[in-house]
């Protein structure tokens, strides 16, 4: 039994593992990602495609509204620029994937740098619709740039190609996916190790307090911005690459309410609350619909008759976590943590 | 009292373990007709109906022994109308099912699973999706549309206008979507060809409820007809209303999914003399050579809508499609299907569309103009069926 963690330097109270427990628990993780495509059918790989492209927006925005404390609902919007950059450069230039994704990350940072520029001057809701506001543009933009973004018909992409392998199925797509989902988080877990981390921090808890210790609140605010933009534009250019059609509808207003939720569950201002909110938002109504399958023998059209309660079931969920736990989902999991430290003994 | 809990725990848990390893369960000889059908959200009204029209074309097959003694089995999942949902049940019922047949619900899953849906090979597709875009046999190889395409749609009312008032002054209003946008250009093209003057061209956000300037401008325009493509029902009635008010005699039109005789009703005073293309005929029908839409009012006493119709005909097409390609003694891949389908030359619907029809592309462009009567509240043909096949088109 581990009861607690001697720490006998700075670095060692700034490392991201801090115990072979975590370590140890990392290498099983990341030897289930390897092993999980050769053993899941094609459904469960897709889904976890899909997930993994969530959890990298939903880090990127936990940067910005998490760890800064600046609320956008523009997540989807610059998703959606760097899917569009990336899919215009596969068609127009047929340049390597790394490439295309690294652009659509630098163009939606951009885009969101500039968004965040009314950061200084406003916050909480007014900042929320502002970036609405941006959004809205945005997708104006989409609509109606025919000549890049071809219109309100999209953009029908080929697919990637890395090393001369084509990757279009879900099963050879989740080796792109996955892995570069992983760095994403992996440099949001290390950037709170760093001065521009803890800046993020510092406006978060008081900006005004920040200031005065010295942190340039523009600029800070808009690197967070740029920073939660690139997430946004390279997981948009999975999203690309994984469903190859971009048009401006695929981006909605709804997908960016999605990702907020996805922090709120999961809990903001955590790295694991980004991953845990990002899975349980994408995870939950598929189990959902698996319930209301099993129940197909019994119930006679069980599908048709149980989805809207399937709905309502869905919401509830997200009500009761946010009641009775507002910390989020990553609360939950360090209070299960905890209490297998001490198991069998009671806290 | 614990024992017994644990032990009711303990048979509840093996029961659940049981029942959830079954799996699905499909005999080896099913056809399979999958479908991504929008049970919930934003298209749930449509998503309802096909879901029951599918249903009872595949009870009327199995009861009438299935295809060839094959049954034919249908397996939706709900997708909310959203794509990755829509994409994720493909996925699912592929892995599970192997699907023959596939019903998907939008334009953009269309879209998104073509080469997906080419590299499984195993089926035919069709869809709640009428998109233009989808009628090209050549990027879309296994789908096909069970009706005209929006395109088509506008040209059917255009060919009716031209018949009835040569010459005459039109407006088209679309909204700023995809839907909405599709057959603008092509509409405003053959209206030139056929002689029509096209007079005015409004886009507006869908659902939008200030549409005064917009109808200012259909004022000014002065059309004989105002085509509306793109909505289910909001903007059209306030649009109607207004136009009404301002004294404009304009005659209003729609395409297939603002068509539905319970929405058209749902407009009010404005649904009176509304007009539009209608692919299939409406439940209540009691046309002599229609003897399926009896069978259906025989099924269901109460109002079927017309996503009813066009997810019971997909799916007749679909089996169709099924039964040929065994007939021929060919294996039942994407390719055999579609060619079976394309094989289709007069064929009977039962009524549910009023001429024979061919499928020699990827849709049937075949359609009939109706017209509101609130009096009544059904809608009414005011036309003989248009077959734009047969008129050179």
């Amino acid at each position: 039994m581990r009861i607690g963690d001697a720490k006998t330097s700075y670095a060692a109270d700034e490392a991201l593992l801090q115990n072979s427990d975590q370590k140890l628990g990392l290498v099983v993780l990341l030897l289930v990602l390897a092993l999980y495509p050769f053993v899941a059918g094609p459904y469960w790989v897709y889904l976890a495609c899909l997930v993994a492209i969530n959890v990298a927006s939903a880090t990127g925005l936990n940067i910005l509204t998490g760890f800064t404390g600046l609320v956008s609902l523009g997540q989807a919007a610059f998703m959606g620029v760097g899917a569009y950059t990336v899919a215009w450069m596969q068609i127009h230039l047929g340049t390597p994937v790394a490439v295309n994704l690294i652009a659509g990350g630098l163009t939606a940072g951009v885009v969101g740098i500039a968004v965040g520029i009314p950061s200084l001057r406003v916050k909480g809701l007014y900042l929320a619709i502002a970036t609405i506001a941006a959004s809205v543009i945005l997708h104006f933009v989409f609509q109606n740039w025919t000549s890049v973004t071809g219109g309100t018909t999209g953009l029908s992409m080929p697919a990637a190609s890395v090393f001369g392998i084509e990757l279009d199925r879900p099963e050879e797509l989740y080796w792109l996916i996955v892995p570069v989902a992983c760095l994403m988080v992996l440099g949001a877990a290390n950037l709170f190790r760093t001065r521009i981390g803890r800046a993020f921090i510092a406006i978060r808890d008081r900006d005004i307090s920040a200031e005065v210790l010295g942190i340039p609140l523009l600029r800070y605010k808009l690197i967070s911005f740029g920073l939660s933009s690139f997430y946004a534009g390279v997981a948009g250019g999975l999203w690309a690459y994984f469903f190859r059609v971009v048009t401006p509808e695929s981006f909605p207003l709804v997908m960016s309410i999605f990702f907020l939720a996805a922090i709120i569950v999961g809990g903001m201002g955590s790295i694991l609350g980004g991953i845990l909110g990002a899975v349980f938002m994408t995870l939950v109504p598929e189990v959902l619909k698996m319930a209301v399958g099993w129940l197909a023998p019994i119930l006679p059209d069980a599908v048709a008759v149980l989805s809207p309660v399937r709905t309502i079931v869905f919401g509830a969920l997200i009500v009761g976590f946010l009641i009775f736990e507002p910390q989020g989902l990553a609360e939950i999991w360090r209070r299960l943590r905890r209490f297998f430290h001490l198991w069998p003994f009671r806290t | 009292m614990t024992s017994v809990n644990r032990r009711t725990a303990l048979s509840l848990a093996a029961a659940l373990a049981a029942f959830v390893a079954t799996g699905p369960a499909r005999a080896a000889d099913d056809i399979v007709l999958g479908g991504s059908i929008p049970l919930t959200g934003v298209f749930a009204f449509a998503g309802e109906g096909i879901h029951a029209g599918i249903q009872d074309w595949v009870k009327i097959t199995n009861e009438a022994g299935g295809i060839d003694g094959r049954m034919l089995k249908y397996v939706p999942e709900d997708t909310a109308y959203k794509v990755d949902a829509s994409v994720a049940a493909f996925n699912k019922i592929v892995a599970e099912y192997q699907p023959n047949l596939y019903y998907g619900d939008s334009t953009g899953f269309s879209k998104t699973i073509n080469d997906q849906l080419e590299k499984y090979g195993k089926a035919i597709m069709a869809g709640a999706s009428f998109a233009s875009e989808i009628n090209n046999p050549e990027k879309y190889p296994l789908q096909f549309i069970a009706g005209p395409d929006y395109t088509e749609m506008v040209s059917i009312l255009l060919e009716y206008i031209a018949d009835e008032k040569p010459g005459a002054k039109v407006a088209f209003v679309n909204s700023d979507t995809e839907f909405g946008r599709d057959p603008l250009e092509t509409s405003i093209a053959r209206s030139k060809e056929l002689g029509l003057e096209v007079v005015e061209s409004i886009i507006t956000q869908p659902g939008s409820v200030d549409v005064s300037t917009e109808v200012l401008k259909l004022r000014r325009a002065r059309p004989d007809y105002t085509i509306f493509h793109g909505y289910v029902l909001a903007p059209i009635p306030e649009f109607i209303q207004q136009a009404r008010q301002m004294g404009m005699d304009t005659k209003f039109m729609g395409t297939f999914w603002t068509m539905d005789n319970s929405m058209v009703m749902k407009m009010g005073d404005a649904a009176d003399g509304f007009m539009g293309v209608m692919p299939y005929r409406y439940y209540y029908d009691e046309a002599d050579d229609a003897p399926m839409l009896k069978k259906i009012r025989e099924m269901r006493p109460e109002y079927q809508s017309t996503a009813y119709m066009q997810g019971f005909l997909t799916a007749m097409l679909m089996t169709e499609a099924v039964k040929r390609t065994l007939a021929d003694g060919d294996e039942l891949t994407g390719t055999n299907l579609k060619a079976s389908l394309n094989s289709l030359k007069d064929f009977d619907t039962g009524g549910i569309i009023g001429v024979p029809i061919s499928i020699p592309g990827n849709s049937i462009p075949v359609g009939r103009i109706y017209q509101a009567n609130a009096e009544k509240q059904k809608m009414e043909p005011v036309s003989d069926w248009i077959r734009l096949d047969q008129s050179g088109n």
